[in-house]
């Protein structure tokens, strides 16, 4: 089957058009019409058909391979593997949807050399042999053994290509009906030439305005089935969703038994400048209103807003204005979250509490909200140096906030009350300052908590025990979001306003630089002094923390760390932050086009210019050079010519009743059959019979010209 | 037995009916369309990155409408074809079919379709298959050799009618290609007409039940000297009109109803006033035997038709003046097509041989007590064997002893590891040929 002219055509402008490929697709879309006008030809044999299948296909290939590294693959599928939960598993199967969904853009690209090659080759379709591996396979054995070869059929690719087209221009969101409105207008045309003829027109226009009407409503309505499902439930799933720290909240694994599995991956690398001080604590995020073990951000929620690149596009991003920061370190993290809306690449930031900007950030939109939070989209991996040390934060004052909830950063739940103040009525800090009241519950945890990643399951008490409360009173042990939670809970009960951040802790050197690795994560408490007027870190989580982790470091690290940094490299070539994939890019270009040369134009190629009635070009037959018509220009010079249709047995004895020539009668019928010989027979000439040919004629004309 | 096979038989018999049904009603309009139907299943899962389910929505209501149509189709009309007795397996032919419109209406865009009996074998039949290709088979190999379906019997192209007036009679050609060996029954005839889209087909049958055979695949053979010694034909001059040597005088006697008048002796008849014929001696000549090896535990492998083809490209080809091949052991069967006059026993031959199945009963000596037993008559023997083995290699030493010549092709699957060893047939090495699936062809023209 072939398609109705121009139809492609259309196909590849409406792809073009739906997957923001206009101009390709309007480029394609000529250069395969064209082939309605043009008549030169390309003489593709089935081997050529093959290799330009071979090269579709390892573009294919490529393509998938990198719109996989695109997607964050790699990363997202070695998560699965170190560590396979159901987040991780559906975070992967993201990273293979959005793959997937690339690839299929890409489609028509990749396959355009295969369906351009059809166009322009005389051939109605391509071999299905090229296509086939297992025919492939079968012809290659028939031939090896001797045996008749299979029949070959030949397939019009171009009904393929045009749905491939289709499928290609459905990889968007669905924004408006313009999709639905074009594929019914390219099906309609492409049904048109495959109708019954026994039914009018009447009838298939009827028949097809009630399809096309019937599937506007059947995609609507999958569509509102769809956004039912997605709203139904998305507190359920986003119990599932996302490594990434969310700034809006913090789920903590407060009341949950058994050991926390911690990764040993390296996931921020640090280099401190100038000789500073590395930041002990690189924040992420804040939050303020504790509720059911799960920390929100409270009305910091939605009050994010932008930053300004000043100058424009020079990479310098002021985060509190007007203030001399003392030291700078450069931070390198990876930016795991896609944007909903423009699919960029965004996550939030590790930055010291304390940090006054950002340089050389090659991010596209910088965010931060009032509870100190910055939000970067950009690339997969962002390098770049935060100056900080002016002892001002950008965190809102309490009790500050934009929501008409006032009183945040006091809030303590009702559930919790009861066992923080039996842990007050013991602290004995009644009508002191705040300084001492921090000191109080520092020196309280320090002097009765031991850090634990184990949590047992709890003996039924029969009370309302919560979580936290059997952490204060009776355990005793746990991990730093109990100490964090604790600790903000208990400063808030002494009416000193705290917040709780999470983010990850400064420990590990690594030469000049530091590492952080995902088990440094930490949480900690934020405190208000209200004599400076500025926020503070508060951390009471034992100091033991960080050797505790590191024992369960596992004894292959070294191989890890390895593969964390392979992965980094590779990161800062995807992402542009090394200069290698420039040269890569250069490399590519003249190895394509080397094999696009080697496709179009080998050497034994032939172009061949089709007219009307034309008479096949005889441009490579065999015996073409036979010296024979050296002798046949001479006769022709010497007024001798043949006529046309008069064979040359027949022109050789009218040229010898010539009487200058008379002599020659049986040299030249000699030479004539040689010259046949060599044009027509398939075994043709053996060397001596060659170089006899060439001498003879030789002889023939030196004696003529004497 | 276990019982899996009767699921998977189950599942055999759902899937080819399915796969069969499909063929017949969709068009390659509609096949593109189900496919694409399938894809956008697939791809619009994702509704929130891909609208490729608005895709699936509008083939699924093209489909369904063109399903709908499908169901308001009658049409009246008779169907006659005209089919040749004979196939050959492999060899594409043609017959012409008449449809005449019953109907008062023209009726146009119609194809016809053949309704072939159901090629799908009963359990005991399937499972013989299955079990000798699990034989076959070995694990975690790919198999070197090319699966065929020894079920199929033949694909036959859907015709385009042309218009037909009311009442009137058009004629179509249907081009069929055997695939394998046998009968081919038809069941009837079925006209389609597809949907106003062209995806789906309404069916509209009759019974039109006729049957062909299906000759063996036969290959070109080199002159044959085949060997053998002249013997005396109980047959008589009955036998043959220019076979052996005949007109060889002996008497003359009365003449006896039924004499053929070209025997009647004038000039006695006019001496004596009464019919007098001459009397003939009875025939001498060479007369060779065809036995087809049919013993082998797999029911349907390729060296078996193979086989059958060897058998039938001697059966047909060797008719010379010198000698006569009219003997024909099959299995466990013995057939001799001497009975009437001329020659006209090939054909009798290749209709055996259609329709001969493997026999794995029985063991092979059956059918070597059936060719000793035969031997007398016998002046050389054409042997077309599935394996050399001990059986076989006795079969023939016997042949030999009884002095009878032998001519031995030993058809095989794939090339042996090292060439056979000839055992009694070491004196003549000419006489015993290898044939490989696949190459017999080539190893026939080396006979």
């Amino acid at each position: 089957m072939k398609t109705p002219p121009f139809l492609l055509a259309a196909a590849l402008l409406f792809w073009g058009w739906q997957t923001g490929f206009l101009i390709e697709g309007a480029i394609m879309a000529v250069a395969l019409e064209s082939s309605r006008f043009i008549k030169a030809r390309w003489e593709l044999s089935d081997d050529d058909f093959a290799r330009i299948w071979t090269f579709c296909t390892l573009l294919t290939l490529a393509a998938l391979v990198f719109a996989f590294a695109n997607n964050a693959g790699p990363a997202n599928f070695s998560k699965l593997f170190e560590n396979p939960n159901f987040t991780a598993e559906r975070v992967a199967g993201n990273s293979s949807a959005l793959t997937a969904i690339a690839l299929i853009r890409w489609l028509p690209m990749i396959f355009f050399l295969f369906m351009a090659a059809q166009a322009f080759s005389p051939r109605e379709g391509i071999p299905l042999e090229t296509i086939s591996l297992i025919l492939w396979r079968r012809r290659k054995k028939a031939r090896k053994a001797g045996r008749p070869l299979p029949p070959s059929r030949n397939v019009n690719v171009s009904y393929p290509y045009f749905v491939t087209c289709l499928f290609a221009a459905s990889g968007h969101a669905a924004e408006d009906n313009s999709f639905f409105w074009g594929l019914s207008a390219l099906l309609a045309w492409a049904l048109w030439s495959q109708r019954s003829r026994r039914f009018g027109l009447i009838v298939w226009a009827a028949a097809l305005g009630l399809a096309i009407l019937s599937g506007y409503f059947g995609q609507r309505g999958i569509g509102r089935l769809a956004r039912l499902a997605e709203e139904y439930n998305p507190q359920w799933l986003s119990r599932f969703i996302g490594e990434r720290t969310d700034p809006k909240e913090s789920r903590t694994e407060i009341g949950h038994i058994g050991r926390m599995k911690l990764s040993g991956k390296i996931v921020i690398r640090l280099e401190p400048e100038n000789g500073a001080t590395v930041p002990t604590y690189l924040r992420e995020a804040s939050y303020r209103i504790y509720e059911s073990q799960v920390w929100h951000a409270g009305s910091s929620r939605k009050d994010f807003t932008g930053i300004a690149e000043t100058p424009f596009d020079s990479g310098k991003w002021p985060l509190l204005p007007n203030q001399t920061n003392s030291a700078t370190v450069n931070i390198a993290c990876y930016l795991n979250g896609i944007n909903q809306q423009d699919r960029n690449r965004e996550g939030l930031l590790p930055l010291p509490l304390d940090c006054g900007r950002l340089e050389n950030l090659p991010a596209y939109v910088l965010q931060k909200n009032s509870a100190g939070a910055v939000l970067a989209e950009g690339p997969g991996l962002v390098i770049f140096d935060a100056d900080y040390g002016s002892g001002s934060t950008m965190d809102s004052p309490p009790n500050t906030g934009a929501s008409f909830i006032t009183n945040e950063d006091l809030a303590v739940p009702e559930r919790e009350k009861p066992a923080l103040d039996e842990v007050i009525s013991g602290l004995n800090v009644t009508g002191k300052s705040d300084e001492a009241k921090l000191l109080a519950v520092s020196g309280f945890f320090n002097r009765n908590f031991k850090y634990s990643l184990w949590q047992d399951i709890p003996r039924a008490t029969g009370t309302n025990e919560t979580a936290l409360g059997r952490f204060l009173l009776h355990t005793r042990s746990g991990h730093c979001e109990y100490f964090a939670t604790a600790t903000v809970l208990l400063l808030r009960e002494l009416h000193i306003p705290a917040r709780y951040a999470v983010g990850y802790a400064v420990h590990e050197g690594s030469g000049r630089k530091y590492v952080v690795r995902l088990r440094d994560a930490h949480a900690w408490c934020l405190v208000w002094n209200q004599k400076a007027g500025v926020w503070q870190n508060f951390d009471t989580t034992p100091g033991s923390w960080v050797a505790e982790e590191g024992e369960r470091a596992s004894p292959l690290q070294f191989f890890s760390d390895f593969w964390s940094w392979i992965q980094f490299q590779f990161a800062k070539f995807r992402w542009g932050e090394s200069r290698v994939q420039q040269y890569v890019l250069w490399v590519l270009v003249p190895v394509l086009g080397l094999l696009l040369y080697l496709i179009i134009f080998r050497s034994n190629r032939r172009r061949h210019r089709r007219k009307p009635g034309e008479v096949l070009e005889t441009g490579n037959w065999p015996g073409l050079d036979s010296e024979f018509y050296r002798l046949e220009q001479k006769l022709v010079e010497r007024g001798l010519s043949r006529q046309p249709g008069e064979p040359l047995s027949a022109w050789l004895q009218r040229v010898v009743d010539d009487p200058d020539w008379a002599g020659l009668s049986e040299p030249l019928q000699d030479l004539l059959r040689l010259h046949y010989r060599y044009r027509f027979d398939p075994q043709g000439l053996n060397r001596a019979e060659r170089e006899v040919l060439r001498r003879e004629v030789a002889t023939c004309l030196a004696n003529k010209k004497r | 037995m276990n019982p899996i096979w009767r699921v998977v038989y189950r599942f055999y018999r759902v899937f080819s009916g399915l796969g069969h049904w499909a063929q017949r009603r969709f068009t390659r309009a509609g096949w593109m369309v189900l496919a694409s139907l399938f894809v956008t299943t697939i791809m619009g899962l994702d509704t929130e990155n891909m609208v490729a389910y608005q895709g699936f929505s509008l083939l699924l209501v093209l489909l369904l409408l063109a399903f709908a149509c499908s169901r308001v189709f009658r049409m009246n009309f008779s169907v006659v074809r005209s089919l040749p007795r004979f196939g050959t397996a492999g060899q594409p032919f043609t017959y012409r079919a008449s449809v005449r419109n019953l109907s008062a209406k023209v009726q146009s865009d119609l194809m016809l379709l053949e309704d072939l009996a159901d090629p799908r074998p009963a359990f005991p039949d399937w499972l013989a298959a299955q079990l000798a290709l699990e034989k076959t088979v070995r694990s975690l190999r790919l198999s070197r050799q090319q699966r065929f379906n020894p079920f199929k019997l033949a694909t036959l192209k859907d015709a385009l009618i042309p218009p037909i007036p009311p009442q009137q009679e058009v004629e179509v050609q249907v081009e069929v290609t055997p695939f394998r060996r046998g009968v081919l029954r038809f069941k009837g005839v079925t006209l389609a007409r597809a949907d106003p889209f062209g995806l789906f087909r309404a069916l509209a049958g009759i019974r039109a039940a006729q049957t062909t055979v299906v000759l063996p695949r036969r290959y070109p053979l080199p002159p044959i000297a085949l060997p053998g010694v002249m013997k005396y034909q109980e047959g008589g001059v009955a036998l043959a009109s220019n076979v052996g040597q005949s007109e060889e005088f002996v008497a003359l006697r009365d003449y006896r109803r039924g004499d053929p008048l070209r025997h009647i002796h004038w000039r006695s008849w006019a001496k004596t006033g009464k019919p007098i014929v001459k009397e003939f001696e009875d025939e001498f000549f060479v007369r060779h035997a065809l036995v087809l090896d049919t013993f082998s535990d797999q029911p349907y492998s390729e060296a078996f038709e193979e086989a059958v083809s060897v058998a039938a490209s001697f059966a047909c080809t060797i008719q010379t003046q010198e000698s006569l091949l009219d003997l024909l052991f099959v299995g466990a069967d013995a057939y001799c097509f001497t009975a009437g006059r001329g020659l006209a026993h090939a054909d009798q031959m290749l209709e055996i041989l259609a329709s001969v199945r493997v026999c794995s009963e029985k063991p092979f000596e059956t059918l070597e007590n059936l060719v000793l037993n035969h031997a007398g008559v016998v002046s050389g023997c054409v042997c077309v064997l599935l394996a050399w083995d001990e059986p076989r290699r006795n079969f023939v030493k016997k042949l030999k002893a009884v002095g009878v010549p032998v001519l031995v092709t030993v058809v095989v699957p794939a090339a042996p590891a090292k060439p056979f060893e000839p055992g009694p047939m070491r004196d003549e090495p000419d006489s015993f040929h290898t044939l490989v699936v696949g190459q017999i062809e080539q190893g026939l023209s080396r006979l």
